[in-house]
Parts: structure tokens; C-alpha cells; sequence
């Protein structure tokens, strides 16, 4: 069944339709929250809290993007999951091994298809880019996150975080010339094919 | 030629990568970067961010998020009908309670003619003025003084001027339905047919509102599980 019919049906309370349109976009509001919050386990209740957001306000989505429509939920959710963080900080917790080490990088981001070489490319590359999108202001990150990430364009970023065209322009350009510093920072500890040209010819 | 690489220039060279320029701001910087070979530098440069941020490993999702009919967070959509007969409701209740405070107040401003209402009889009922009738009982009564009479009722009472009798008897008699002494009686004089219209219909549109709403999660739970 095609998503307009399927959000008309979850629309006049079709429970088993929001589930289809759910299944099919749950990566993304998940991935959205991990690259947030930098945490799975925030980021699954934050998934869940913005679908059961988005089914109680499903009468008031008017068209448009429906994908930026429910990464605004998400992001709206991590942005209440921050507020509550900054208001009883805690120290979060790095996924551990079976003996209790911490890892560097968790588990669930390694494919087991791919080799052991390319899979620890994969983990470092992670580890960099999410070291990173931390020390990004909020703002930044969630443009960053739905316009690098999700590969929204400018008009769907707009929309899922409610800002003018303009702001998001401003606010990409600066978050990719932060994160340009940042990546370079890391240098040599980047895979050699993830290095940014600069540092490879230098 | 070799310029400092402003904001705005990052801000278009960003906006360049996503295809977001507009066709003439497009072609100035594409002018600007044959001739500049900063500005291509940190245009690479961008490129090579936003390359590799779409490279980052996308992680699967450590479970399903679909919702369970039983969660109880989980509620239908709100039938439009339910806000309308909500408001609806709010509003006859104002009125109600509009027309309830109308009503006292005019009921406090009869309360504060009354003790004016007790001289009115007189005048109501075709005697002559009050001012008048005083004088017409004072001054029998003066001369009254002079003659001495045994005072039997029947004496008394022919001795009473015409002004006074009348007087009394207007005193006993049943006021008119609209000069009836206020809070007395039933229906309550501040009682009006509108109260209890707009009660009733608030009363009804909340129950209605609520029955709707009740409605809608009962045959939400109710459906099929899908197949």
C-alpha cells in the first residue's frame, strides 16, 4: 500500500497502518536520536516516545513530507531528553564487552559481512564523527544530523526543526566548517581512506 | 587572487555543495572559483565533511517501535467532534453562569428597593400621596387631643380619618405578582427559563463529549489485530 493511503487509514485511527509506516521509517528516526544524543539506550525511548507522539498528533500532519514530519517528533524528543539531562546530569555509560571493558565502539555497529579491516575502519570512523557531532551545539548537530545524515534537503530540515530556510543555511555551513576543524584534530587516528585530502597530502 | 575566506563565503560554498544557490549567486562563485584557488580548497574541503558524514555506518535499530493497542499510552486520534463539543459546552456554561450573575445582581438591586416598597401601597392603589395622607392623619389627631372620648375600638375607629383606613387596608392586601417581596416563593425571583436552558445544554454537551470520546477508545481496543 502506498504512504499517503497508509497515513490517511493511521489518520481515522488505524493502528496496524502507523505500524507499516513506522517499520519503515524507524531506522531513521533511530539513527536521528543516536547521532543526537550519542546514546542507544536514550535513543531507543526517544524513538519510542516520538512514535507514540506522532500517532496522538497524526491528525494534525497537512501534507508535505511525511519522513521530516516524524523527524521533527524525534528531534523534538531528544531535545526534551537533553533538557531533562541538563537539568540532573549524569555520566553516561559506555557499552562494555562481556568482561566488563569498556568498547570502544558498540557491538551493534559492526556488519558482520564486511572484514576485520573494514569493520574497524567503520568503528573508528564512528567514533571520530560521533566524538565530534558531541561538541557541536544542539542546533548545529540536529541540522547536521538531518541534512548529512538523513539526507534531508534544506526545505525538509526547515521543516522538522521549525527554523527559516536561512537559519539552517547559516547553521549547516558553520556545524561542517566545526566539524572540519574536528576531523582534522583527529588526523592520523582516521582510517587512511576516510583521512581528508589535506592531511593525506601533508 | 588570493581573499580572505569570509562566513558568507563558507555559507555559499555550503549552500553550493547542496545545490541551493540561486542561478546567479551560483555562477558568481563559480567565477570566483576558477580564479581562487582558496576558495576551491575550502570547497574540497567541505565536500570531503559532508562525503564523509554520509559515509557514517547507519546502526540497525535494537528493536521494533511499533505501538501495541494495549500500551496504555497509546490513545486513538481525537475525533474533531470532541474539541467542538468541548468548546461548545465552555461556552453555554459562560452563559449559564453570564445569566446567573445577571440575575443576582438584579435581584440585590430589588433588595435594595424594598424598604421603599412598604410606603408604596398607598400610591399603588389609587390613594393620595403619601405626604398628604401624613398630613391628613396629623391633623385630626390634634384635634382629637382636645375632646376626650373613651377609647373603644369602634370609637377609634371612626375617629381614624379616611386617608389612614384606606392606608390600612392596602397594607393587607396581596401585593401584585411583580412587587412580591424578593427570595420568597417558588420559582426564586432570580430564577430565569434561560438558566436552565443553558445549564441543560452544557450538561448535555459534556456528556455527549465524553460519550464520544469514550466511544472511540472502546472500538479502538475492540478492532481486529491485523492478520
Amino acid at each position: 500500500m502506498d504512504e499517503p493511503a497508509l497515513i490517511r487509514e493511521a489518520q481515522h485511527g488505524s493502528l496496524e497502518a502507523f505500524n507499516s509506516l513506522v517499520l519503515a521509517y524507524q531506522g531513521n528516526l533511530y539513527n536521528t536520536a543516536l547521532r543526537i544524543l550519542g546514546d542507544e539506550d536514550l535513543a531507543a525511548d526517544a524513538t519510542q516516545e516520538a512514535f507514540i507522539s506522532a500517532f496522538r498528533a497524526l491528525r494534525s500532519y497537512r501534507g508535505g513530507s511525511f519522513k521530516a514530519w516524524l523527524l521533527r517528533t524525534v528531534t523534538n524528543a531528544c531535545y526534551d531528553e537533553l533538557r531533562r539531562r541538563k537539568r540532573r546530569p549524569s555520566t553516561p555509560l559506555e557499552p562494555e564487552d562481556e568482561l566488563g571493558e569498556e568498547m570502544e565502539s558498540p557491538r551493534w555497529l559492526q556488519d558482520p559481512s564486511a572484514s576485520p579491516e573494514d569493520q574497524l575502519d567503520q568503528a573508528e570512523l564512528e567514533h571520530a564523527i560521533q566524538h565530534c557531532l558531541e561538541s557541536l551545539p544542539t542546533d548545529f548537530k540536529a541540522v547536521v544530523v538531518l541534512a548529512d545524515l538523513q539526507g534531508l534537503d534544506y526545505n525538509e530540515v526547515a521543516q522538522a526543526v521549525h527554523v527559516p530556510l536561512g537559519t539552517i543555511k547559516s547553521r549547516l555551513a558553520r556545524a561542517r566548517l566545526r566539524l572540519r576543524d574536528c576531523l582534522k584534530a583527529f588526523g592520523e587516528l582516521l582510517p587512511a581512506a576516510f583521512r581528508l585530502e589535506r592531511e593525506r597530502g601533508a | 587572487m588570493n581573499r580572505q575566506i569570509t562566513f558568507r563565503d563558507w555559507q555559499n560554498l555550503s549552500a553550493h555543495l547542496d545545490g541551493q544557490l540561486s542561478p546567479s549567486a551560483r555562477k558568481l562563485l563559480t567565477s570566483r572559483l576558477s580564479t581562487e584557488p582558496q576558495l576551491a580548497e575550502a570547497l574540497e574541503e567541505l565536500s570531503q565533511v559532508r562525503a564523509l558524514l554520509r559515509r557514517t555506518p547507519v546502526a540497525p535499530t535494537p528493536r521494533n517501535f511499533t505501538l501495541a493497542r494495549e500500551e496504555h499510552r497509546v490513545k486513538p486520534p481525537v475525533s474533531p467532534l470532541v474539541p467542538a463539543l468541548s468548546w461548545a459546552s465552555a461556552v453555554a456554561m459562560l452563559l449559564f453562569i453570564g445569566t446567573f450573575g445577571t440575575n443576582l445582581l438584579g435581584k440585590f438591586s430589588f433588595g435594595a428597593a424594598a424598604p421603599m416598597m412598604s410606603a408604596a401601597p398607598a400610591e399603588v392603589m389609587g390613594g393620595e400621596p403619601a405626604a398628604e395622607a401624613m398630613m391628613a392623619t396629623e391633623a385630626p389627631v390634634s384635634d382629637a387631643t382636645s375632646i376626650e372620648v373613651t377609647a373603644t375600638p369602634e370609637v377609634m375607629l371612626m375617629t381614624l380619618p379616611e386617608a389612614t383606613i384606606v392606608a390600612e387596608e392596602a397594607r393587607n392586601m396581596p401585593l401584585p405578582p411583580d412587587l412580591k417581596e424578593p427570595g420568597r416563593g417558588f420559582p426564586p425571583d432570580w430564577f430565569n427559563p434561560w438558566l436552565a436552558f443553558w445549564l441543560g445544554l452544557a450538561l448535555i454537551l459534556i456528556i455527549t463529549s465524553l460519550l464520544v470520546r469514550w466511544l472511540s477508545v472502546f472500538f479502538f481496543r475492540r478492532r481486529p489485530p491485523p492478520q
